[in-house]
């Protein structure tokens, strides 16, 4: 008897049960990207279905096109983390960017410095250097907010600026390779100062070290007694210094901690890309990172594998020039629909769910 | 002719790129928009050209694409779909392309500018400095104020070949000539280029010229406020009808249909190619109605000269600008010593980095 | 002394004129703000109105036809920021870039036809006998029509928010929308209206910008001063009267920046073009007095974006 009864209504309640799904959302996602890019092809004039596959293939569809998806991942991922771990404190920080060049500034200055210094002892240096280099940029708006009460958003944008004019001082003045036939740029990196590649590619450490850090960082964040103590700090600051939990103190952390790996993604891409530091080093990367901050809800795990799809949208829409001869900006747009897309269905069932 | 399968699946622009396999595949990668009115639409000109003057090649290219990480996939990814001479448009995507040729020595590179070639990569430019130049005279001797203007993006060697060039050319005919320049940091941001052109103007010059992406808002401003102008890049006569006097101008088109012709009949060499007035690569535009028949004459007569190369632009002597000969009386400049410029002379105010 | 007054008033007026686009995109981001909403999408918006502002005049040969279309582009554009935030409650920061990103693609895929057009713009005011003031007259009459119309936004807009019932409302929202539900208003037609005004300004801004001060449209041509000027916002402390030396401080650092080397000062280009954001980011610190005390005059709802999101 019950048998038959639960037999009868088990489609139907399996069937909300799939649509209740975890997964919905995101196959909603997937699904409404996949109709808005067709019909952005549509609209241009252009085969959608082909395009799209096309676009794909750019992105995923064999070893070469995968690998420099995953050359494109490394500085998303870590400037994604760059921005996570504050927000985390509820700060919205936006210098990654800013960060990610000053990386690059202090680790180029430790490899001038250090220039005929054996790699084992170089790379250590380079790297720690752009270490440094980052979590200035992320500590001096954290005193900021801290000291003097300036928000952090705005102090943060505001140093992007400042952070990537220095290097442009830098490259077009006092680091200016004397033999570089005039143009603007360090000399090259020594060979002990390259970041290791892999299998003949060019994804090289940096991508080691944001997998690393974002797990790193969320064993700490959701299993260490800090962890906690951001949570409650978070949510408020008095609590929290009752309980011996200084706001002050971890918003100087989480700061520092986030500039020192968008550093790190800035000295990656002036050794192993660049072999060199000189303008205009990795543009609108921080953006990217924090969208992908905030598109995986600052879940560290979440934040890689978002960063490798994003970096493969990045790389796969080579495609839509290649192949369709779409201006560049076609890529921006695509890029602005997934996050409208993602932002509106994510709000939507968050709704939904509370409701 | 017959089609795999899968091709049927994918668009039919994909399928016809994929039929059409006679003809030679060149790929353009650009720094910028291809339709900047200034350098990368010049580029984008020479594309033009030569897709219609060689019935046998096809084009393909890349535009806006930073001298970072994505320089070199872009050019793979040409080269990975039949494409088998790269002009990569940017000088600093000189590096990015020397190791993508190690990698197809198959194809042929010709890159713009630059000192390094490799066995499948040469260079190709024009010294547009010697327009600037004659750009110069014309401005020398039209001037009132004896002050020129130039707003400048980076301290690079081609930029101050021409603020060079066209100083010299001005104080050739008009000693008493000194040029102001300011930077503004950066190859295309107009409200920073209008403001640089009204300081200039408050500052006393009065004719404008300079080297950012795109002539266009210099040219504007110096009409607005009654001065005159000289172009860079392309000519933007039409934004200034009453204070236009003259601009330099690119002309890539034939030279970008020998290097093609030379690749396919096997003549390929790996050189630095230059071009100049002479074989017209680089060009000076018409004259505006406010150059006098005097300066015309002047211009003409030693333009003739620079093409008969009875005259250079980079002779000596040239005195730097704290006075010093940098290069004596009976020398001449280099290539090599041209193209990696990096003083100001005599008679340019602002300063190096 | 004469020449110091001169040289004085022309980094002054320049000053005016290149801060005019941002002033009108702060001032129409206070608004915004006021409502307690934050839309970092003024960037995107202000891109909008630019290219269509621009083409418009292109097309029709009429500046003010094209300072309308402007409006209308960042109004529609804005519409985005309502319906992710108002319609999905979306994160406001992250709806903000997306709105960016999306106004910096599609004005840069549709202005590509209009690139390298000659427009007509406005007459400055030279010609109308303003010139001929002494002293200043040179200067008045070089100003335009966009600057003006900026200015004179500025005691509207306080008066609106200031002196009227709908302004008390709008005000209320941004403090706290649980109250003014309590009170038995919705906060959302204000929020709507806080967004889609922030975005005229911002599409007048880009008008501003490419059909009156530079004639010229170039892809991504507002180079960041959209995301500035809601940074200048709390430096104005969501006051629409501070908004004009907010952005004139950013104007004044822009026009330094480059008349210095005119003048010969000798420092690296590079170095003097971080003045205009260094000197607004000391121009907070200098004030963290109150900004420690007070949040800076932050409507309490917008902190709420904060620290909650």
């Amino acid at each position: 008897m019950n048998q038959t009864t639960t037999a009868a209504t088990s489609p139907i309640t399996g069937l909300k049960r799939l649509l209740n799904g975890p997964w919905t959302p995101a196959a909603i996602m997937v699904l409404a990207f996949v109709a808005a890019s067709m019909a952005f092809f549509a609209i241009n004039g252009r085969e959608p279905v082909g395009l799209f596959f096309e676009m794909v293939r750019g992105g995923f569809g064999d070893g070469y096109s995968f690998s420099e998806t995953l050359v494109k991942t490394s500085p998303i991922l870590l400037t994604a983390l760059a921005i996570a771990l504050p927000a985390r404190l509820g700060l919205i920080s936006v210098g990654a960017e800013g960060q990610l060049y000053l990386g690059a500034l202090f680790g180029t200055g430790t490899v001038l410095l250090a220039f005929d210094q054996p790699g084992w002892l170089l790379m250590p240096l380079m790297l720690a250097g752009a270490m440094v280099g980052g979590a200035v940029w992320g500590i001096v708006p954290a005193l900021l907010k801290t000291r003097l009460g300036v928000n952090e958003t705005i102090s943060t944008l505001l140093l992007n600026y400042v952070g990537i004019l220095m290097v442009s001082f830098v490259v077009h003045g006092p680091w200016k390779n004397p033999n570089s036939l005039g143009w603007p740029s360090t000399v090259e990196f020594p060979e002990g100062a390259i970041l290791p590649t892999f299998f003949d590619t060019r994804v090289h450490m940096g991508l080691v070290f944001g997998i690393v850090a974002a797990m790193i960082l969320h064993v700490l964040v959701t299993r260490s007694r800090w962890g906690l103590g951001l949570q409650v700090s978070r949510s408020n600051p008095r609590v929290g210094a009752t309980a011996g939990i200084s706001y002050e103190k971890n918003v100087l952390l989480v700061m520092a901690i986030g500039g020192l790996l968008a550093g790190l993604a800035g000295i990656a891409e002036a050794s192993v890309i660049q072999n060199r530091l000189q303008d205009g080093l990795a543009t609108g990367y921080g953006l990217t990172g924090f969208l992908v901050a905030w598109l995986s809800g600052q879940h560290f795990l979440r934040i890689i594998p978002l960063s490798i799809l994003m970096g493969g949208l990045m790389a796969s829409a080579d495609s839509l020039q290649l192949y369709a001869q779409l201006p560049k900006a076609s890529a921006d747009i695509l890029q602005a629909v997934l996050f409208i897309i993602v932002l509106a269905v994510g709000g939507l069932w968050r709704r939904r769910t509370m409701a | 002719m017959k089609k795999p399968l899968s091709i049927l699946l994918a668009s039919t622009l994909l399928a016809t790129s994929i039929s059409a396999m006679a003809e030679t595949k060149v790929g353009f990668v650009y720094v910028g928009p291809k339709s900047d009115y200034g350098y990368n639409y010049a580029q984008d000109q020479g594309r033009l050209y030569l897709e219609e003057h060689l019935e046998d090649v096809e084009t393909l290219y890349f535009e806006n694409i930073p001298e970072n990480a994505d320089v070199q996939r872009v050019m793979e990814r040409m080269i990975r779909s039949g494409v088998e001479i790269v002009f990569p448009t940017s000088y600093g995507y000189l590096d990015h392309a020397l190791k993508v040729a190690e990698k197809y020595p198959d194809v042929h590179f010709a890159h713009s500018g630059g000192l390094k070639t490799s066995d499948n990569l040469m260079t190709y430019f024009a010294e547009i400095d010697q327009a600037m130049y004659l750009a110069g005279i014309a401005a020398g001797m039209t001037t009132e104020t004896n002050k020129l203007g130039f707003i400048a993006a980076h301290p690079i060697p081609q930029v101050l070949r021409n603020i060079n060039a066209f100083t010299r050319g001005a104080r050739s005919v008009n000693p008493e000539v000194t040029t102001s320049v300011i930077w503004t940091s950066g190859w295309s941001d107009p409200s920073k280029e209008s403001e640089a052109a009204e300081a200039l103007i408050d500052n006393g010059a009065d004719v404008l010229t300079g080297h950012v992406d795109s002539p266009i808002n210099y040219v504007q401003v110096a009409e607005e406020r009654g001065v005159y102008s000289v172009g860079y890049h392309a000519d933007a006569s039409k934004f200034a009808p009453e204070g236009w006097l003259v601009g330099a101008v690119w002309n890539w088109g034939p030279m970008m249909v020998d290097i093609v012709e030379s690749v396919e009949d096997g003549t390929w060499e790996s050189q630095h190619l230059r071009g100049d007035l002479l074989t017209g690569a680089a060009q000076l535009s018409d004259f505006g109605s406010a150059v006098s028949d005097d300066t015309i004459a002047e211009v003409e007569e030693r333009r003739q000269m620079i093409m008969d190369e009875e005259y250079q632009v980079w002779a000596g002597p040239i005195t730097g600008q704290d006075g010093k000969v940098i290069v004596a009386e009976g020398d001449t400049m280099t290539l090599q010593e041209t193209e990696k410029m990096d003083f100001l002379v005599e008679g340019v105010e602002g300063r190096l980095p | 002394m004469e020449m110091i007054i001169i040289e004085v008033l022309s980094l002054l007026f320049a000053a005016l004129r290149s801060a005019t686009p941002v002033l009108a995109v702060v001032l129409g981001e206070i608004m915004t703000q006021r409502s307690g909403v934050i839309n970092l999408g003024v960037e995107g918006q202000m891109l909008m109105g630019a290219m269509t502002g621009f083409a418009v005049t292109a097309i029709t040969g009429d500046p003010w036809l094209g300072v309308v279309a402007a409006c209308g582009a960042g109004i529609l554009l804005s519409l985005v920021h309502v319906v992710l935030v108002l319609g999905c409650g979306a994160n406001q920061i992250a709806s903000g870039i997306a709105v960016m990103i999306l106004g910096g693609g599609l004005s840069a895929y549709y202005g590509i036809p209009f690139v390298g057009e000659k427009i007509n713009s406005f007459d400055s005011f030279g010609g109308s006998g303003i010139g001929s003031i002494p002293l200043i007259g040179r200067f008045l009459g070089a100003t335009t029509p966009t600057v003006l119309l900026t200015l004179i936004s500025i005691p509207v807009i306080s008066l609106f928010l200031y002196r009227t019932r709908s302004g008390l409302h709008w005000r209320s929202v941004g403090e706290s929308s649980e109250i003014t539900r309590n009170l038995g208003h919705s906060p959302v037609p204000y929020q709507f209206a806080a967004i889609v005004f922030g975005g005229l300004m911002s599409g007048f801004a880009g008008a501003a910008l490419a059909v009156d001060y530079t004639s010229n449209w170039v892809e991504h041509m507002t180079a960041g001063r959209g995301l500035v000027a809601v940074g200048l916002v709390i430096v104005a402390r969501w006051n629409p009267w501070y908004a004009l030396p907010a952005a004139l401080l950013f104007g004044v650092s822009e026009a330094l920046n480059l008349r210095l080397q005119s003048w010969g000062v000798d420092v690296s280009q590079y170095l003097l073009a971080t003045l205009p954001y260094l000197i607004p980011l000391v121009v907070l610190m200098l004030s963290f007095r109150g900004l420690k005390a007070g949040g800076g005059g932050m409507p309490m709802g917008l902190k709420a974006v904060f620290t909650n999101s």
